[in-house]
């Protein structure tokens, strides 16, 4: 090993060990490396998340993270990952709200108990989406029209039994009107199948055919936030239009159920610098995601009651 | 004009040049490890370019993407192990050609058919994006099931010897690609609670068990005895004029086949380069030769798969869709930079767009360098003996197995493969059939499924929508014409 090396190397160590004592001055968490387990493949939109997410903690927080994917299983890969490490906060679950789907699924043999929620930090609505020269103008257009033939629109969206489906499911309770479900197996694949005339209304995120809404060759007829979103303000909301319908779908991360309160605590914290840095608010921007924070007992509440009114749809949709 | 001029200037800058070999070296190296493929490759390279200018680390990228296509064919020819998916129909003739001695032919013809599979998909991309684009809308579910239906009469073509066999293995492929969550209905399949298997049987757990390990306990049997190869050298890169006359027409017609095929999300790589076998052995005056080592076997997938790289990028560049795994991983790269692909890009960031269209055509030319460079270093895998090669093909199909998912269960799967492999090598039944149908299975059941949803049962949406009939006329030909041939040859 050449001189120079050498000695680059043990400043690089003897700073690494400055950098730990300071942080464990402030904190006892954490003292060494921590994995953020993202439980989807490489790509995609919860991967980009976990990466950013990793950069941020170890630019703001000081922190030194790493990523590792670990898909498969509906998420039951991921998790059973998280759940076969001890309860410590060093393996930190980035999820999205998929796990109450595959739970009332019964895809994933875990209960919401398994985990310890610490935080929801993107939220994206699903809008009703049609293409330029589609015969409707709002919501009510396409209510009435699937009330005068439920097999006239041809009506999908992303996955199967998924977030999407489930809010066609409660948009039909709420205006109590028919409509079969096309699914497509890639968010991607949705933009394209309303471009090219195979499907004639979709439910979709409005970021997965960004280009297409933008340049107005896909319309927005309602989106399922509370309030109009910031990044598509000329989108009205069901709620305006008088449609009981709102929901998003959500990534965040938790941790192994039974982490020390104080471990959560300073994950809490570090989360708090990674919001509040200028770097995350432009990758939301940009992402065209919502800047959330729902934490711990809100967060767990949260899920509780998707699980509940998820699994009345998934078994009326005939999935359980 | 001047934001094509910004753009060159960046390509042919040092750091441009240098991110364009570092990434063909390190893709060739990716993609010739099984298990690690392009899309694994740019998200390990993607950290490293967080402070990089978007420009560079874009070029950087992409030449990984490019080089890891010719990469997976390395080890394919070499050991019998398709370091990616679509260098599977390389394996076929590569290795044969191998075993024969003509591993530096082969190494040079998937070289150079690469090369020029890029670069055809690269200016394809520059000249061509958003004509194709809109062919690519024109798919519907119905087309793609015709298009997959399409792609597995080339099951006849793999089948050498036996059609019974052939015909065997194709239907085993179909039946494992039934396992998994149902894509419709949301039910698991065959699964057994177990879920590992949810998302299906990883193809490459299969491709490397099939071809890699049941190689290595093909070798390990037959003892120290038998040398591997009679060449040990690997010496040169460029095909000769007479190689090229004859391989040339091959070559071309994989690269438009990839090019195709490329922009169509969900088939790619792993089925062009199927398809561009299939095509040329069929075109080919001496069909019975592929399979025992016949150049054109290599040339026609290789030159597909790179191709498929300039296909892939037209969706993504010219509708912000990604159409293919890699490219989906590409968007991740540029969000990280705080930019979106689509159309827009080109308004807001002509040089990046620039650099892109021109540095993917930029990352063959380099390829042939590097590639050329490294031929060498393959040579001395041929000077190991059979007792070595085993064992080391025997390590890089656990390593792969295992880099897939990071799953143990993944690497049993593998080894029942190899086992299962080993079996069918003694009972004369092809592989290729099993990998090809079950690459075909999971497009062609979703999308029948999927089109019959669409058309509320309606059998006729398959006939109605042209582009389908198209391919449906084109599977019924395809199946007839070598029995009509036959028949007239008998009377």
């Amino acid at each position: 090993m050449s001189s120079k090396l050498s000695k680059f190397i043990s400043t690089a160590v003897f700073g690494a060990l400055l950098g730990t004592a300071g942080i464990a001055h402030a904190a006892d968490f954490p003292q060494h490396r921590v994995n953020l387990v993202v439980w989807a493949g490489a790509g995609g939109a919860l991967d980009t998340y976990g990466r950013e997410l990793s950069k941020l903690l170890d630019e703001q927080a000081g922190w030194q993270t790493k990523v590792v994917n670990r898909p498969g299983g509906s998420g039951s890969v991921g998790m059973s990952y998280v759940l076969n490490q001890p309860a410590d906060g060093y393996n930190i679950l980035v999820h999205t709200s998929t796990l109450t789907f595959s739970i009332a699924r019964n895809l994933m043999p875990y209960k919401l108990d398994d985990l310890r929620f610490v935080r929801a930090m993107q939220g994206e609505p699903s809008a009703l989406a049609v293409r330029k020269n589609a015969d409707l103008h709002s919501a009510r257009d396409f209510v009435d029209a699937m009330k005068k033939d439920p097999e006239g629109l041809r009506v999908g969206g992303y996955g199967t039994g998924g977030f999407h489906q489930y809010m066609l499911y409660q948009f039909m309770n709420a205006e109590d009107f028919k409509a079969g479900w096309i699914p497509y197996d890639a968010s991607g694949k949705v933009a394209l199948a309303l471009m090219g005339d195979h499907l004639d209304a979709a439910m979709m995120t409005p970021s997965s055919g960004l280009s297409q809404v933008e340049s107005g060759d896909i319309r927005l007829l309602g989106i399922s936030t509370d309030e109009r979103s910031r990044y598509f303000p000329d989108v009205p909301t069901f709620k305006e239009q008088g449609i009981d319908l709102e929901g998003m779908v959500w990534r965040g991360v938790s941790v192994k159920a039974g982490t020390p309160d104080d471990v959560v605590a300073s994950i809490q914290a570090a989360l708090d610098k990674v919001q509040a840095s200028d770097e995350w608010k432009t990758f939301m921007t940009q992402q065209k995601q919502d800047d959330i924070a729902i934490k711990d007992g809100d967060f767990t509440a949260m899920a509780e009651k998707q699980l509940k009114t998820q699994s009345a749809f998934l078994k009326e949709a005939g999935f359980q | 004009m001047s934001s094509i001029m910004d753009a060159f200037a960046v390509i042919f800058s040092f750091s441009g040049l240098a991110c364009l070999v570092i990434g063909t070296a390190v893709g060739v190296v990716v993609g010739a490890l099984p298990g690690l493929g392009p899309s694994i490759g740019i998200t390990l390279l993607i950290p490293f370019t967080y402070n990089m200018p978007p420009e560079l680390s874009m070029l950087l990228l992409i030449a990984l993407y490019m080089a890891a296509e010719y990469g997976g064919s390395v080890s394919a020819i070499l050991l019998s192990t398709p370091g990616t998916a679509a260098a599977a129909a390389t394996t076929i003739d590569g290795y044969a050609m191998t075993r024969n001695g003509r591993a530096n032919e082969a190494l040079a013809v998937s070289l150079n058919a690469s090369c020029v599979g890029g670069l055809i998909g690269a200016f394809a991309l520059l000249l061509l994006a958003k004509p194709l684009a809109s062919v690519a809308l024109e798919f519907g579910p119905a087309a793609y099931f015709s298009v997959g239906l399409f792609g597995l009469t080339s099951v006849a073509s793999l089948s050498s010897g036996s059609l019974v066999k052939g015909l065997l293995a194709g239907a085993f492929g179909l039946a494992i690609a039934t396992i998994g969550i149902d894509p419709i209905s949301g039910v698991p399949r065959f699964t057994f609670g177990v879920p590992e298997l949810f998302e299906g049987i990883p193809f490459l757990t299969a491709l490397i068990g099939l071809f890699a390990l049941s190689e290595a306990f093909s070798l390990a049997e037959g003892g120290k005895t038998e040398t591997h190869s009679m060449a040990p050298k690997v010496q040169f890169a460029l095909l000769s004029l007479a190689q090229w006359r004859k391989l040339g027409g091959t070559i071309v017609s994989g690269s438009v086949i990839g090019t195709l095929l490329g922009i169509l999300p969900g088939v790619g790589g792993n089925i062009a380069c199927w398809v561009s076998y299939d095509f040329s052995r069929r075109r080919s005056k001496n069909p019975e030769d592929f399979g025992k080592g016949e150049p054109a076997g290599v040339a026609a997938p290789e030159s597909a798969n790179n191709a498929t790289v300039g296909g892939a990028m037209i969706p993504l560049m010219a509708l912000g869709v990604p159409g293919s795994p890699t490219t989906a991983v590409l968007v991740g790269a540029l969000i990280l930079h705080g930019l979106r692909p689509g159309p827009e890009l080109f308004a807001s960031e002509p040089v990046l767009v620039n650099t892109v269209l021109w540095g993917l055509a930029m990352t063959s030319i380099v390829l042939f360098f590097v590639g050329s460079l490294l031929l060498p270093v393959w040579g001395w895998v041929l000077r190991l003996s059979n007792s070595v090669i085993a064992v080391g093909i025997g390590c890089m199909a656990m390593l792969g197995a295992f880099a897939l998912r990071n799953l143990m269960f993944d690497v049993y799967m593998t080894l029942a493969f190899g086992i299962l492999g080993y079996i069918l090598k003694k009972l004369n039944i092809p592989m290729a059939p099993i990998i090809l149908s079950m690459v075909l299975g999971y497009l062609i059941e979703t999308n029948y499924r999927t089109a019959l949803v669409t058309s509320h049962g309606d059998y006729a949406i398959f006939v109605t929508s042209p582009l389908s009939l198209l391919f449906l006329v084109l599977s019924v030909l395809s199946l007839l014409l070598p029995i009509w041939s036959k028949l007239k040859s008998r009377r």
